[in-house]
């Protein structure tokens, strides 16, 4: 039996060797032990390495190789941080229920670029703030708030803004510009979200610490110009909440103030718009000398500007004025000139408008013929573009033009009720034609 | 106490082995008849361990079941032994607990090999309750000094944990904190470092980020990052730490002011934040007497930590080191013109001094 068995050994083993690996075994239990699961034998008897990290990699979850990632090197608050965020998204998606979009958009922990941006954000964030260079994490902070544009994210980049404007704020050597900058960062998201109050705070603090700072920004303007531009465009906001809820005293006081500060600004565009609101809001209350002095100017400056929508606007502003004064001559006259603005501008809806207003002003005043000529050029406005509103409003004023028009001969003819009139009559009821006689 | 026994007069192919090592038996408790040893070294520690609080709850476990001719009889009997293992799987958790809380892991190693053994006879050998025998088993060796034999344990552990994919987090926690400290034991600075890692993750995942739990975690792994010489990482680590105890005492000294209402720490916690806290003052103390004089938030720190350890001690009970540490911070306080802290202090003192006098005299430690 020992012949084969060395003519065995003496040639190569086809399959492997079984009786070796058995020398080894009491390494192999003892090793099993420690190093269970980072040497996992492959077929051909190869050990391949993997490390633990890889292994964990591969079995935890995303969020969870991040966290610990940040951990190890040391970076508490920025686990802390993300720890806190994805929380929160969690139980936002929770809250809002399946009738919610969120609930259809993947989480934050299933996105991994996103949460390795986060990672490396937060972490150079906290190394400059461990090394006391605000400056530094402010720029992180803010580069993260303008990196979370996506749906259902813009409380997160809300809450970067926040942070920022904190860090911005314990920046001492640069004399408060970087906490202007953040303030006015974090009142543009207010004012996109719609929360004009807070935005409204944060412009305030952005003007009084831009005032007298010779800050310019990127585009070249200088900051003090951005913050009451800022400004004026949240006061329009609030004053128009206020017309609409009829708060007309309100609406006066915060537009005086948006003027004060557009005249400050020295910038013709905004004193333009800011003096539209003004007039129309003093033309609600019932102050009519008021409301036209301050359509006038922001006539002249679109028309020196050469801003023909806000022109046109102004125009038509002025001539509802005039009208309610009842002074209609000139209204009429500026509602040509809206009516010629608007044709230049090719601005349907407002040059619809305008022959309307004018039409009934002329037929109004008994000037039919007038009246319906531009009763006309407001149908075919209205059939162009389609609307039915304007469409049917058309045909109703026109029908009445006509039929006031037809009225008096009429009249005088069934008074007079001579056998040729009536038969006139007759026939016109027969063929039911536009004009009588 | 004990009766002898003669391995070669019992029944045929019953062996008695003996509780601790597992070798012939010579000796047998007489009180509850069901536990044997080889020698009486082993029966004192067994007894001194965990022995004499389980002496009569074995015996019904123990003994094999009697004839019951109903099966709701032997479902009966059937529950009723579940309960008594139950029971006792928890005691002896607990004896071990305690004896390792004291430093004194010899004494709680036969309790928590006892632990162990009943749970592994009640839920089987790969089941997940047998985890916290194993860590209670891995943290007795590790202070002993036989670390391999708690890298074993440490291992089954793991491996259990791995095999039951829905484990808690509580568990998993637990897991890596020990494993953490035993890598930090042996120097690999690396896997302690991740492991401390996961408890964090998975303390914050179970109790939230501002537990003590989770304090402790940042604490151990500050320790390693001290051995790493990452001075700067240490004291955020610190800080951090700091600030949750002293906002978790506040809550607890607020409700026990305010209300009367005798929640007092555990004397888990109680022993942690005690060593934590003081670990931390002197540091503080190091640092304050090497570095220059006038960087002036570490002394804001010392202030803080006197105050934590005065509310510590208060609602443990132990009034008299309450107002000792209360006016040591008070001074500090007023050294460093902090008025944050001040009013707080005050308080502090005047509710502990304003105590009736029985409380005061009385240094009863409260659980």
């Amino acid at each position: 039996m020992s012949a084969p068995a060395v003519l065995r050994q003496q040639k190569t083993p086809l399959l492997p060797d079984i009786n070796t690996s058995k020398i080894s075994a009491q390494d192999r239990k003892v090793r099993s032990h420690t190093q269970k699961k980072s040497r996992p034998t492959t077929d051909n008897g190869q050990t391949s390495h993997i490390t633990k990290d890889e292994i964990s990699l591969y079995r935890n979850t995303q969020s969870q190789n991040v966290c610990v990632a940040m951990l190890r090197e040391g970076f508490h608050h920025s686990f802390e941080e993300l720890f806190f965020l994805l929380r929160r998204f969690e139980e936002a998606r929770r809250a809002g229920g399946p009738d919610n979009p969120l609930w259809y958009l993947p989480s934050l922990q299933d996105q991994p670029d996103k949460l390795h941006t986060l990672q490396r954000h937060l972490t150079k964030a906290e190394v400059a703030f461990r090394a006391g260079n605000f400056v530094e994490v402010y720029e992180e902070q803010l580069t993260l708030a303008r990196y979370f544009t996506g749906p259902g994210e813009d409380w997160l980049s809300l809450h970067f803004h926040q942070q920022a404007l904190r860090s911005a704020q314990r920046v001492k050597l640069d004399g408060g510009r970087k906490e202007a900058e953040a303030n006015a960062n974090m009142a543009r998201v207010f004012l996109e979200q719609g929360q004009l109050d807070l935005a409204k705070e944060h412009f305030e603090v952005f003007y009084r610490l831009s005032q007298e700072r010779p800050w310019w920004d990127a585009t070249g303007r200088t900051l003090q110009h951005c913050a009451c531009e800022g400004l004026c465009v949240v006061y329009t906001q609030l004053a128009q909440g206020a017309l609409q809820s009829q708060e007309y005293e309100l609406a006066i006081e915060i537009l005086n103030k948006a003027f004060s500060i557009a005249k400050e600004a020295d910038d013709e565009e905004i004193q333009g718009q800011v003096a539209y609101w003004v007039g129309l809001a003093n033309h609600c209350v019932g102050d009519l000398d008021t409301a036209k002095q301050y359509f006038s100017m922001s006539l002249n400056i679109t028309t020196v500007l050469g801003d023909t929508e806000n022109q046109g606007r102004a125009y038509k502003a002025i001539a509802k004025s005039l009208e309610s004064d009842g002074k209609l001559a000139e209204a009429v006259q500026h509602l040509e000139k809206f009516a010629e603005v608007s044709r230049s501008n090719k601005q349907q809806e407002n040059l619809e408008e305008a022959c309307m207003s004018m039409g009934s002003i002329y037929s109004n005043r008994g000037e039919y013929d007038r009246g319906l000529e531009y009763l006309q050029q407001a149908y075919e406005i209205a059939k162009t573009v389609g609307n039915v509103g304007w469409l049917q409003r058309a045909q109703v004023c026109v029908g009445m033009t006509h039929a006031q028009r037809m009225l008096p001969s009429f009249s005088t003819h069934t008074t007079n009720a001579t056998p040729d009139h009536i038969r006139r009559i007759l026939t016109w009821k027969d063929r039911r034609q536009d004009t009588f006689d | 106490m004990s009766a002898a026994v003669n391995p070669l007069s019992n029944p045929k192919g019953g062996k008695k082995l003996c509780e601790l090592c597992h070798k012939p038996a010579y000796l047998q408790c007489t009180k509850c008849r069901v536990t044997y040893y080889c020698d009486t070294a082993h029966q004192e520690a067994d007894w001194l361990s965990i022995h004499n609080r389980v002496c009569q709850m074995l015996r019904p476990v123990r003994t094999p079941a009697p004839f019951h001719t109903l099966q709701a009889d032997r479902d009966h009997h059937r529950a009723e032994i579940r309960k008594a293992q139950e029971k006792l799987i928890s005691m002896s958790e607990e004896e071990a607990r305690r004896w390792l809380f004291e430093g004194r892991c010899q004494e709680a190693l036969p309790a928590a090999r006892f632990c162990l053994r009943i749970a592994m006879e009640t839920h089987g050998p790969n089941a997940v309750q047998l985890v916290p025998a194993y860590l209670l088993l891995a943290e007795a060796n590790v202070g002993l000094g036989s670390l391999s034999l708690a890298e074993e344990y440490l291992s089954q552990a793991e491996w259990t944990v791995l095999k039951t994919p829905d484990c808690s987090g509580a568990l998993r926690q637990q897991l890596h904190r020990n494993m953490g400290s035993l890598h930090n034991t042996t120097g690999n600075l690396d896997a302690a470092l991740q492991h401390y890692a996961n408890h964090v993750y998975y303390a914050s995942e179970e109790y939230g980020l501002d537990s003590i739990i989770t304090c402790g975690g940042y604490f151990l792994m500050a320790s390693v990052f001290q051995k790493q010489n990452k001075i700067d990482i240490v004291k955020s680590l610190h800080k951090k730490v700091a600030d949750s105890w002293h906002g978790h005492l506040s809550k607890l000294m607020e409700k026990r002011m305010k209300f009367s209402v005798h929640q007092t720490l555990s004397e888990v916690q109680r022993c942690e934040g005690d060593r934590t806290l003081t670990d931390l003052l002197e540091e503080q103390e190091k640092m304050n007497t090497s570095s220059a004089p006038n960087s002036t938030h570490c002394d804001f720190n010392s202030a803080h930590l006197l105050h934590c350890l005065a509310m510590l001690w208060s609602l443990a009970g132990s009034w008299t080191k309450a107002l000792q540490f209360g006016r040591r911070a008070l001074v500090e306080v007023q050294r460093v013109k902090d008025h944050e802290l001040t009013a707080p202090i005050q308080q502090l003192l005047t509710w502990i001094e304003t105590l009736p006098n029985t409380l005061t005299h009385t240094p009863a430690i409260t659980h």
